[in-house]
């Protein structure tokens, strides 16, 4: 047995780990990040440019629900997070920038509902 | 009447021969499936016929992974397209999105901005010592040397860092490279970061050639395929360049900024297995030197062409055909692009290195050798299943 691998022996043992202990801590995201959509109903001009540009045609226009009808009256974006592949190419093409990608990355979960995103205003969700 | 007649004698024939080979088959003789669900081999099979611990024959058996890219491109817009060339290979994502783009590039009659080909080369070589890097893993893993593939990994993630921070996801680029030029400049801190990722990777080899008895002892003289068989059978890339033969697209039909960069290629004459290894760290080495050289030349200016800067949903295609050829990680890329002046290409055929690699070149290594060496010949060509259903 060669002996070079001990001295990087001694020093693993007295050095951190690679890893992070991941619930409780995370790597810091970079801003460019290609996370959740940040939707802003009030910035949108119901162009459909979204819908048209999503390569895995997560993004549908829908009529926003009963409750905000009378206010929204347009068609809006109802984005399937489960078809999303998260290309950011709806962002680039937004005139208004109404959609924008977050750093959120916990997109994990039980409930199939929360999958999608229904339009909605801002301060609602 | 007598065609049917013929039909029936030649299925019968067949018949015949089969059970003939049955009954010649002795009782050591059996099938061995290597794969899908075997932990080393991917979403792929080959079906071996042994006897003993011999291999008689192998039989590739692929499919397990096609998503039909190139039908999918034939409904979707280029910038879509470069969404989905990602797909084609996982593991050397940004390489395909260069050759796609290039493909379009090409096609459309782009000029590139510099800025944008030296971005490019910067994020195709980051993506070339990744997946090197992810073939020594999964060659260690399958020679039973778990500290080369636990090393490979932490390793490789901070790579995977930089492709965060520059492109945005881990894994998938999402069509950084895109046509026209690339999705997003590379952002101000990037630079440093990728020279101290550049010095971690060197210590990664400097690390692995310490000791390695398990990989050596079986990689030493198995598969050994002569250059005659390489360039018979189709194969390319570091599995050529393992062979004997100095070849690489990267010099032969330089793309990008290629020319104006100095690299060495890397050759070997043994054409083992272990020579493919060691031609995958020759390569992440001339990696790093290349890269060294794009950073300290780095123009400023655009890093997309004008027009192209806002995604575009009526970027007519003119009519016409390009085929363009990159040399990527596992070999050389081909992308055959035809227009028919729509918005959409009316065909693109993708080559993929590993197609090649992982049927006629896989099938004629794997007669005659060793069940035990099965591993060692599997992931020392640096195949991708990905790449090779598509």
């Amino acid at each position: 047995m060669k002996m070079g691998i001990l001295p990087q022996l001694l020093k693993n043992l007295f050095t951190k780990p690679m890893t992070v202990k991941f619930p409780h801590e995370s790597i810091p995201i970079p801003d460019g990040y290609r996370g959740e959509h940040d939707y802003d109903m009030n910035k949108c001009i119901s162009c459909g440019l979204c819908a048209k540009i999503c390569p895995n045609r997560a993004i549908e226009m829908v009529e926003a629900s009963k409750e905000y009808r009378k206010q929204y009256q347009k068609t809006y974006p109802k984005i399937d997070l489960g078809k999303c592949c998260f290309c950011r190419l709806c962002e680039d093409i937004c005139p208004k920038d109404a959609i924008k990608l977050t750093k959120n990355f916990f997109l994990s979960t039980f409930d199939p509902s929360t999958v999608v995103k229904y339009p909605a205003p801002k301060n609602e969700v | 009447m007598l065609k049917k007649n013929s039909m029936i004698e030649i299925t019968r024939g067949s018949l015949d021969t089969m059970t003939n080979q049955i009954k010649k088959s002795t009782d050591n003789e059996y099938d061995l499936y290597f794969g899908p669900a075997h932990p080393g081999s991917g979403n792929f099979s080959v079906k071996l016929r042994v006897e003993g611990e011999q291999i008689i024959s192998a039989r590739a058996d692929p499919g397990y992974l096609h998503r039909g890219f190139e039908k999918l491109m034939e409904y979707r817009l280029p910038i879509q397209n470069a969404v989905l060339s990602d797909r084609i290979c996982i593991l050397e994502s940004l390489n395909w999105n260069l050759a796609h783009a290039e493909a379009v590039d090409e096609l459309m009659g782009i000029e590139v901005p510099p800025r944008a080909k030296y971005i490019r080369v910067l994020m195709a070589e980051l993506s070339r010592i990744q997946s090197h890097i992810i073939w020594y893993g999964v060659l260690s893993i399958g020679l039973g040397f778990d500290t080369g593939f636990k090393m490979a990994f932490a390793y490789r993630d901070y790579i995977l860092d930089l492709f965060e921070l520059i492109t945005g996801g881990r894994v998938y680029p999402a069509g950084y490279i895109c046509p026209g030029g690339v999705r997003k400049d590379i952002p101000k801190g990037a630079k440093g970061r990728i020279l101290k990722v550049l010095d971690k990777i060197n210590e990664m080899i400097e690390l692995e050639k310490l000791e390695n008895p398990s990989l050596t002892s079986r990689t030493k003289g198995v598969g050994v395929l002569s250059i005659k068989d390489a360039i018979r059978l189709g194969a390319t890339g570091p599995v050529l360049r393992a062979s004997g033969m100095k070849t690489d697209v990267r010099r032969d039909d330089p793309y990008e900024i290629y020319d104006e960069l100095d690299f060495e290629i890397p050759v070997r004459k043994e054409g083992d297995a272990y020579a493919r290894y060691l031609i995958g760290i020759e390569e992440i080495k001339e990696s790093i030197k290349i890269l060294k050289q794009v950073l300290s030349r780095l123009p400023d200016g655009d890093f997309i062409d004008s027009s192209f800067r806002k995604p575009k949903l009526s970027a007519k295609m003119p009519i016409g055909d390009v085929y363009i050829r990159n040399e990527i990680a596992r070999g050389e890329a081909g992308i055959y692009m035809v227009s028919n002046g729509g918005n959409s290409p009316y065909r693109c055929k993708i080559r993929g290195p590993s197609f090649l690699h992982m049927i006629p070149v896989l099938e004629y290594l794997l007669k005659g050798a060793q069940i035990a060496d099965v591993p060692a010949i599997y992931w020392s060509l640096n195949i991708c299943p990905a790449d090779m259903d598509r």
